[in-house]
């Protein structure tokens, strides 16, 4: 990829509401960062230190969205929500959705802990990176 | 390996039917609804037509006897991994001597289903008879020794190179490609050889009124509740042949619509064909429901097929991308 391709989706990005763009392919590793229409590229390694800087801590962690979809709080089958605020959740079990068309991908409990806020309402489209729950690590008692 | 632990008399394996064999007057059985069956093998990087186990009853409880990765896909039963709860038409990692139970199906939810399915990544290995696993009750032969499940058999796992543990989920088909009339779950009809012979009000009442699927309703056959059907006179058939979807009126006026377990001929009058593309709707559809009929042409049947077809394509697609692109990540 040469620099005026790399320009050219610099002009996209600017267009939209994206926050960050990541691209990989062979021997490709980009990085966009947008704000308000300034785009800058992120240096990966400075990407990697801000990311475990900004690391939450262990028993406050926030589960951001793997993949563009549209954030579910319920199964589209259920009434109920997968896991209100305040529910306790154990490690791996759904706490939403995000749907791709037809595919349902969990969104998980990375341990067991305590719902703390849905940060996304249901049906909202998200984009990746998106925070959509925080959570509070629960002690075993 | 898996080990049954309920005495449910009724779980069968099945796979999506054993065709061809009608002229010899073997029946198609197969999953009664097969797009459920097709999804969660699509979900496992299975072939569709591998076998599963079709659950009609609950509770139903069964224990794995090696780490199998495992799909539940049909009626959302409240489906527990020892104390794990399970979203349903998703894939779930179980290790050995873990155990799975199925609850009451939910009533409340966007959709009243009856039949639960497990597939498993690799398929149920039971020998296939005239090419298919399905279990041929009237028959006697198939799935596991031709007959439904029971408390203690064991049933091998057939072995799979997909890897699927990732708890990707599917938007059931129900959700999707929703049918409805007046709120009421709608299958579409083709009218068939003795439509004519029924009075005009019986078959405008057959179109607009609903029908209940009555408790004498089973995977031979769904027996109707509604407003009798009156013939102009009375109808004398010689036996003939008839396929899953045909819709018998017996003289007592109250339709049966043939199901997967059907045999392959009968000799009552035929009001009409469930299309073949939306069977699983009605095999769906839990005894004491109501459910409505939409009349059809064989072009909108055709295109109906093909709908079910883009469905299971689309979800093939979109589950091999992710995959795909996991890999890569």
């Amino acid at each position: 990829m040469n620099a005026d391709q790399i320009q050219q989706i610099a002009v996209w990005l600017a267009a939209t509401d994206i926050g960050l763009l990541e691209l990989r392919g062979p021997g490709l590793s980009l990085a966009l960062r947008q704000d308000a229409g300034a785009v800058t590229v992120v240096d990966r390694d400075e990407a990697a230190q801000a990311e475990a800087a900004s690391a939450p801590a262990a028993d406050m962690p926030t589960i951001t969205a793997a993949s563009v979809g549209v954030f579910l709080h319920r199964h589209p089958l259920r009434e109920q929500a997968l896991a209100a605020p305040g529910a306790a959740v154990q490690a791996g079990q759904a706490i939403g959705l995000l749907q791709i068309g037809l595919l349902l991908l969990p969104v998980t409990a990375p341990g067991d802990a305590t719902v703390q806020e849905l940060l996304v309402a249901h049906g909202t489209t998200v984009g990746y990176g998106t925070p959509l729950v925080s959570l509070m690590t629960r002690t075993t008692p | 390996m898996i080990e049954i632990l309920s005495n449910s008399a009724l779980a069968t394996v099945q796979d999506l039917g054993r065709e061809g064999g009608l002229r010899w007057g073997v029946g198609t059985s197969g999953a009664m609804d097969p797009l459920a069956l097709a999804a969660g093998n699509i979900l496992l990087g299975n072939d569709e037509g591998a076998a599963g186990i079709e659950m009609p009853v609950f509770p139903f409880s069964l224990r794995f006897g090696a780490d199998t990765v495992f799909a539940l896909t049909g009626a959302d039963a409240e489906a527990r991994l020892d104390d794990f709860p399970l979203l349903p038409w998703a894939t779930v990692q179980a290790r050995a001597g873990q155990v799975l139970q199925l609850g009451l199906p939910r009533r409340s939810g966007a959709w009243a289903a009856s039949r639960a399915y497990l597939c498993v990544a690799g398929g149920i290995d039971v020998p296939a008879v005239l090419g298919s696993r399905s279990t041929q009750l009237r028959g006697a032969f198939g799935g596991l020794d031709g007959r439904a499940l029971r408390q203690g058999d064991v049933l091998q796992v057939g072995v799979s190179q997909a890897n699927c543990n990732d708890g990707l989920g599917l938007l059931p088909p129900a959700l999707a490609m929703p049918l409805e009339r007046d709120g009421l779950p709608a299958m579409r009809v083709l009218p068939a050889a003795e439509y004519t012979h029924y009075t005009e009000a019986s078959r405008s009442a057959f179109w607009d009124q609903p029908w209940k699927i009555t408790a004498q309703s089973d995977r031979y056959g769904f027996r109707l509740e509604g407003q009798p059907l009156e013939a102009v006179a009375a109808i004398e058939m010689r036996s003939h042949g008839i396929v899953p979807g045909v819709i018998q009126v017996p003289p007592g006026g109250q339709p049966i619509v043939q199901m997967r377990d059907a045999q392959p001929s009968g000799g009552y009058p035929k009001l009409g064909t469930v299309i073949e593309a939306d069977l699983w709707r009605l095999g769906q559809a839990p005894a004491g429901s109501r459910v409505r009929f939409i009349q059809c042409d064989w072009d909108s049947a055709l295109a109906a097929l093909a709908d079910n077809r883009r469905w299971l394509d689309e979800a093939r697609r979109l589950v091999e991308l992710q995959r795909l692109q996991r890999g890569k990540r």
